[in-house]
């Protein structure tokens, strides 16, 4: 599209420590001009720490912050072409909706402000609003507010921090598709931090799950939902079930495993783990992509889909599915959405069932890590 | 019962007009007693209705000599407070430094300290300094125990002020001057408004520790209580009713510049 990278952001080894706690281990991480990044991660991962070191709020303990072929490390934040959307905005009380959005412009010593201005009250739908305080305004006006001041100085990159964690989930819902429409609209490399999976998921070109200071994984949201490499993202993104099962063999593309009694197939370019004979591997399967058929029609299951028994032993209906929890020898609680189509009215608390999936859904992670790393942790930070 | 009816329903109201009557009635006499005419040198009993103080505000000897000395140290001791208490209060609020807490409680020792035994050791400061008593050490005394006001009303303010407005700031683009003057100073300006009228009517009106260290100077509560001994000119009272509506102009002004802003934000909003 274009050859421009000005607004590429490349972290090179950057890290941040507080006397003896390590917020954010180095760090490599290139932002390409014009994307929408996501940083994605629990409270206390280090993400909010690594924007505020692009944005120069916080200096690096090591590395270097670029932006385009520009090395800005060492610049305080009212030098780099950056600007930010604060957590829960920090818009300035004492000026008006008219004057915060124009405080960049002026400080820049740019004399006629108006036109400017009133373009971009317009673009985030405030042109009435201009003569308001921001106490004035609902929670969603602010929002948009905090957007257009950082906007208006047509920065190389934007950098939200949390920008919807305020709103209720209706309009949370309704500004991600805002902001996703000014990114295109402007072309303005963004780099989003937040805690909610969904968010940067429908917003983000790539996500970065960050946890514990460091990046677990970097990807499209597709990549990494289909293919987690680590138990936390498997976790932490969606749901997933995880087996502990045992290598059978590895000839060819496919790895067959033992767990419990059974035996399941997982494509050797989806296992993140080293795949020898004997050694272990932790088997994921998202709980969607599972089928249900009750044990009395096992036979008419087709050859070559990795299958476990179980029994149901909770059932909800959310409307376009139905939620299952499945104890299983091998896995406690194995839980399943079926989409609502053709509902066997046998598939309730008790039946015997059997599981069956396609085995190309399969993923293959190290067992070595703890398997329920990033349970929960979504939730807990959403409360 | 009608009467306990009665007294049910209004005796907050009572109780609020009660309290009001005690707290003016003392501004009412001096106001009435500025209107006296009286005989001999004590305005204590009212005689008959005269403007005549009125006329002649300045009619007493040294009275409005000390008027201004005490308006100019007044002013002063506000601007050295003020700017001294503030920068405290943000240092106390925005930095992490050794000693910290122990400041934190050292600024508030002059206020817990009794007035006249601060006074007492003040002059014993100043006299084995070999200081000349004056105009300069009442300033300097004055700054002092208003510190300790200023400060606690600027921190208050400071306290309740998000340092991510500063952040934001900087990110916009302003330098750390241009962050102060325009973000920080009009955020923290109610809070330093406060401790500056403060810091104003604690120096105006202070007497014990004045009177210990102003050598042969006389400010003008020296002044009326030096002239409370040999008779009280009507002019005292002139003085007081003065400043006392000129305060309460200023209370009426700034409440109305209040009321067109809300005024204009209402018009907006229907507007909108």
């Amino acid at each position: 599209m274009t050859t421009d990278n000005s607004g590429d952001v490349r972290l090179c080894g950057i890290s941040k420590t507080y006397g003896s706690f390590t917020a954010v281990h180095p760090l490599d991480l290139t932002v390409p001009q014009g994307s929408f990044f996501a940083l994605l991660g629990a409270s206390g991962c280090g993400k909010t720490t690594t924007l505020r070191m692009i944005a120069g709020l916080e200096e690096p303990t090591t590395g270097t912050v670029l932006l385009g072929d520009q090395e800005v490390t060492h610049l305080p934040p009212y030098k780099r072409p950056v600007n930010t959307v604060f957590q829960s905005y920090a818009l300035f009380p004492h000026l008006d909706v008219f004057e915060n959005v124009a405080f960049g412009l002026r400080r820049r010593g740019i004399k006629s402000v108006r036109k400017q201005v009133e373009e971009m009250l317009e673009l985030v739908q405030l042109g009435e609003q201009a003569r308001k305080k921001p106490h004035q305004l609902s929670g969603g006006q602010q929002q948009r507010v905090a957007v257009a001041r950082a906007l208006i100085n047509h920065p190389k990159v934007l950098l939200l921090d949390e920008p919807l964690g305020a709103l209720d989930l209706k309009l949370r819902r309704q500004m991600q598709l805002e902001l996703k429409r000014i990114q295109t609209e402007v072309g303005i490399t963004f780099v989003h931090v937040t805690h909610d999976q969904e968010e940067a998921m429908t917003m983000a070109d790539t996500v970065a799950v960050m946890n514990a200071g460091r990046v677990e994984q970097l990807g499209s949201p597709t990549d990494l939902y289909e293919n987690p490499r680590t138990t936390f993202v498997a976790n932490f993104l969606g749901t997933s079930n995880l087996i502990e099962a045992e290598i059978d063999s590895a000839a060819g593309g496919d790895i067959v495993l033992k767990a419990g009694g059974g035996k399941l197939v997982l494509p050797r370019a989806r296992c993140s783990a080293p795949a020898t004979t004997g050694g272990k591997v932790l088997v994921g399967v998202r709980p969607e992509k599972i089928s249900l058929t009750h044990a009395d029609e096992a036979g008419g299951i087709p050859e070559g889909r990795n299958r476990i028994t179980g029994r149901i032993v909770d059932s909800s209906f959310i409307g376009v599915s139905t939620q299952y929890v499945v104890d299983s020898p091998v896995c406690p609680r194995f839980e399943v959405y079926a989409q609502n189509i053709d509902r066997d009215p046998r598939l309730v608390p008790g039946a015997e069932v059997v599981l069956h999936w396609n085995p190309a859904h399969t993923f293959g992670l190290d067992a070595a890590q703890d398997i329920d790393a990033g349970v929960g942790t979504a939730e807990e930070e959403g409360a | 019962m009608a009467f306990v009816n009665w007294l049910k329903r209004n005796l907050v109201v009572l109780a609020g007009l009660l309290t009001l009557g005690y707290l003016l009635l003392p501004n009412v006499v001096v106001t009435v007693f500025s209107f006296n005419a009286p005989k001999g040198r004590f305005n204590y009993e009212w005689q008959r209705f005269s403007t005549n103080a009125w006329k002649d505000p300045c009619g007493v000897s040294g009275m409005c000599g000390s008027l201004s000395l005490s308006l100019q140290i007044a002013v002063w001791a506000t601007i050295g407070a003020t700017t001294l208490g503030t920068m405290i209060a943000f240092a106390l609020v925005r930095y992490r430094f050794r000693a910290r807490g122990a400041v934190n409680a050292l600024i508030f020792l002059p206020m817990a300290m009794p007035e006249v035994v601060m006074a007492a050791s003040l002059l014993t400061l100043f006299l084995n300094m070999g200081a000349r008593l004056g105009f300069w050490t009442i300033l300097i005394a004055h700054i002092m125990f208003c510190l300790s006001f200023v400060v606690t009303a600027v921190k208050a303010r400071v306290m309740s002020m998000d340092p991510r407005l500063e952040q934001a700031a900087q990110d916009l683009y302003a330098g750390p001057a241009q962050t102060f003057l325009r973000v920080t100073l009009p955020i923290a300006a109610p809070g330093i408004a406060a401790g500056a009228l403060l810091a104003f009517a604690l120096s105006f009106d202070d007497f014990i520790i004045t009177n210990f260290n102003a050598g042969s100077t006389v400010t003008f509560p020296m002044f009326v209580w030096g002239s409370a001994q040999r008779g009280t000119p009507v002019q005292i009272n002139v003085i007081g009713t003065a400043m006392f509506v000129v305060a309460v102009l200023l209370v009426l002004a700034s409440m109305a510049v209040g009321n067109r802003r809300t005024k204009q934000k209402a018009q907006a909003l229907v507007g909108s």
